[in-house]
């Protein structure tokens, strides 16, 4: 069933052209966003595991020089993609629910929006296609740029324009460097590129191949809202809608670990790219937790938090041996549910009160017990907390740094955890725990159930990674090998 | 003929710089979109001329060519098909942030970026 | 020697745009620097993307900017 690994693209694609056409007919739009995005998450499971050519021009053998070229486009789909993009099928057709139970009148652009995001991370996941992989990350930037234009917290327009500056600068130099890349191969498709990298046909230490890797390292940095863009990066997700910015989270971890695949494919011959990874993730995972300490509005503060967590993924990857980067890989995984909960979770809180402030809000506890504890679990689990899932992952993290004779690093990877822990209890207790302000006045608002709902989904799955990680961290480990 | 390709090469990086510079350091909003809109263009303008082949045809085979001999001659036509995707790019990101300009310029009547784009977490303090 | 006119055009009208007072000149020419690009992809072999970018260049990019001028303000203070 090998027609089925387009479609993870195409019917996303399709639904927000049409949503946006005929959004004048609410009820017909509401049923039909709610279809599609039950499929989202069905189709990928339900497909078989191969490769997709497009148009079906299967890859041909150059006579002269006896090289494999790929002609087509090509999707290839793993057990990585396939729990990646279950996962985002999963969250989106969650925040979707939540999206149409809470308004009556729902607005097709914000839709469209939403599942061309989805597409486009489905897309740049698949694709063996460099440029391709340009193409959705373009897209991507403007369907999150949209997304926080739509929402209606205040000085929303002003981040998603500085958002699309720093977008419409990090963009063409990643384009520049993909230039560089097609000058030295001739080609676009990741595989060949890479063949021609390890075959030695590209002098891997011309300034050339160095520029094309500095130029696309800037791309993803930015993609990925590592130092310097962490402060930006939070900031969309404090401004975004509180599902809006569960979404954004998935998106930007999504293109992190797809691009940052992409180019360990390409230049992990070079010894210096490794350093650089590991020298980012770190400079994340400080500052992150650091400024996130800092902040008195809780969705900033879970905002500093994320970028803090993608140090850890980044930290994975660059260390470079299977089981760092298995353990890389499954900590994203992690991170995309349980900061989606977070983000669900304090939402609700938003929702109830009208209030952001961490100094101003306390004794919550007795009035939305159920909503605290799955957000104490959820705190917990990104702290790295036996049993959950972010336990398993780091600890992976720190097994592989030690295995790799970096003591240093699982030191440091361990205090940030606790640094994680500190900052989450603090935020916990001013806002649930502490004496009720007096001038606090706690609507009798009921959360909404949708909200209850998708975060009691998440939730099982934080547990059920954290007490049978083997169920995903085998297959992660098949496609490292593969691709070491 | 490399002469082509170079000169070629010198006005791109020329565009990229000229867009940077005023990206970072113009205040003007309108001004810095321009900028940002000519580092795009230096990127579309080197990926073509990395197909350019000096005395070269154009890629097309026309049914009176030789194959075998259009095959030695024709410039490399893949870089020219992706950079007619990046132009549209380009034109449709110029066209939402020129969007943005506008309804901003509704709430601050100026076009100044310091005034516009000032850290958001300092406004909020300042309106509290 | 075409090539090395338009590089110069290109450049002369980049500069040229963004030290204008006058924001409508500014558009003007970014449409004249798209255009002579256009020029140079045809000289570079590609009458496609030439098509394209004396269309989206010349004319469709300096009118989106026309229309935001018109919309907030003229000058540049």
């Amino acid at each position: 069933m090998n027609e089925l690994i387009p479609l993870m693209v195409i019917v996303p694609l399709m639904a927000a052209l049409l949503i946006s056409a005929f959004s004048r007919f609410n009820t017909v739009t509401k049923i039909f966003a709610f279809v599609v995005a039950i499929c989202l998450p069905i189709i990928p499971i339900a497909s078989n595991y191969g490769l997709h050519y497009f148009g079906g021009y299967e890859p041909m053998l150059d006579n002269v020089t006896n090289v494999m070229f790929h002609p087509a486009i090509t999707y290839s789909f793993t057990f990585l993609q396939q729990i990646f993009i279950a996962m985002v099928g999963l969250l989106t057709f969650l925040v979707i629910f939540i999206y149409l139970t809470e308004y009556k009148e729902v607005s097709g652009p914000y839709l469209f929006l939403l599942f061309l995001g989805t597409a486009a991370v489905t897309a740049m996941l698949l694709t063996d296609d460099i440029f391709h992989m340009f193409v959705f990350f373009e897209i991507l930037a403007l369907a999150q740029v949209g997304i926080v234009a739509a929402s209606s917290i205040s000085y929303s327009n002003e981040m998603a324009l500085k958002y699309m500056i720093l977008g419409s600068i990090g963009s063409p130099m990643m384009l520049l460097g993909i230039g560089f890349l097609l000058a030295m191969t001739g080609s676009v498709n990741i595989t060949d590129i890479a063949a021609a990298v390890h075959n030695g046909l590209v002098d891997i230490t011309s300034p050339v191949f160095l520029m094309s890797l500095a130029l696309i390292f800037f791309g993803w940095l930015y993609a990925s809202g590592l130092p310097p863009f962490h402060t930006i990066k939070s900031g969309i997700y404090s401004k975004a809608e509180p599902h809006g910015a569960a979404l954004l989270q998935s998106f930007t971890v999504i293109s992190m670990i797809s691009i940052v695949l992409v180019m360990f494919r390409i230049y992990s011959t070079l010894p210096i790219f490794e350093v650089l990874i590991v020298f980012f993730s770190i400079l994340a995972m400080i500052l992150g937790v650091s400024l996130a300490l800092t902040q008195t509005d809780f969705r900033r503060m879970i905002g500093f938090l994320a970028v803090g967590e993608l140090g850890f993924i980044g930290l994975g990857i660059g260390l470079g041996t299977q089981y760092s980067i298995t353990a890389g890989l499954f900590q994203a995984l992690n991170e995309i549910t349980i900061t989606a909960l977070l983000f669900i979770g304090f939402g609700a809180i938003v929702n109830a009160t009208n209030e952001v402030d961490t100094r101003k809000l306390g004794g919550l506890l007795a009035y939305h017990p159920k909503v605290s504890i799955m957000l104490l679990i959820g705190g917990l689990a990104m702290a790295g907390v036996p049993p959950l899932s972010g336990f398993q992952s780091k600890l992976m993290l720190v097994q592989a740094s030690l295995s790799c004779g970096y003591p240093e690093i699982s030191i440091l990877a361990i205090v940030v955890s606790i640094a994680t822990f500190v900052v989450f209890v603090k935020t916990y207790y001013s806002m649930f725990l502490k004496p009720k302000p007096e001038d606090l006045d706690v609507e009798h608002k009921e959360v909404p159930r949708a909200m209850i709902f998708a975060m009691g989904i998440l939730l099982i799955i934080v547990i059920a990674f954290g007490v049978y990680p083997d169920v995903v961290t085998d297959g992660i480990a098949n496609f490292v090998g593969g691709i070491l | 003929m490399a002469e082509v390709q170079l000169i070629i090469l010198m006005t791109s990086v020329a565009l990229v710089i000229i867009g940077l510079y005023s990206a970072i350091f113009i205040d003007n909003i309108i001004k810095k979109i321009i900028g940002i809109s000519f580092i795009e263009e230096g990127a579309n303008l080197f990926i073509v001329a990395i197909g350019y082949k000096a005395g070269g045809v154009v890629p097309i085979l026309m049914p009176n060519m030789d194959t075998s001999w259009f095959a030695s001659n024709a410039a490399y036509p893949l870089p020219f098909g992706l950079v007619l995707t990046s132009i549209v790019i380009g034109a449709s990101t110029l066209a939402v942030m020129l969007a943005l300009v506008m309804v901003l310029y509704k709430k601050y009547g100026t076009l100044s970026t310091k005034v516009m784009l000032a850290d958001t977490s300092k406004q909020e303090e300042y309106n509290e | 020697m075409l090539e090395l006119v338009l590089g110069i055009v290109i450049i002369l009208s980049a500069i040229l745009a963004l030290i204008q007072k006058d924001l409508l000149k500014a558009a003007i020419l970014t449409g004249f620097c798209g255009g002579a690009m256009a020029v140079l992809f045809q000289i570079l072999l590609a009458p496609d993307v030439a098509l394209t970018q004396a269309i989206v260049g010349a004319a469709i990019v300096p009118v989106f900017i026309a229309l935001a001028v018109k919309k907030t303000q003229r000058e540049d203070s």
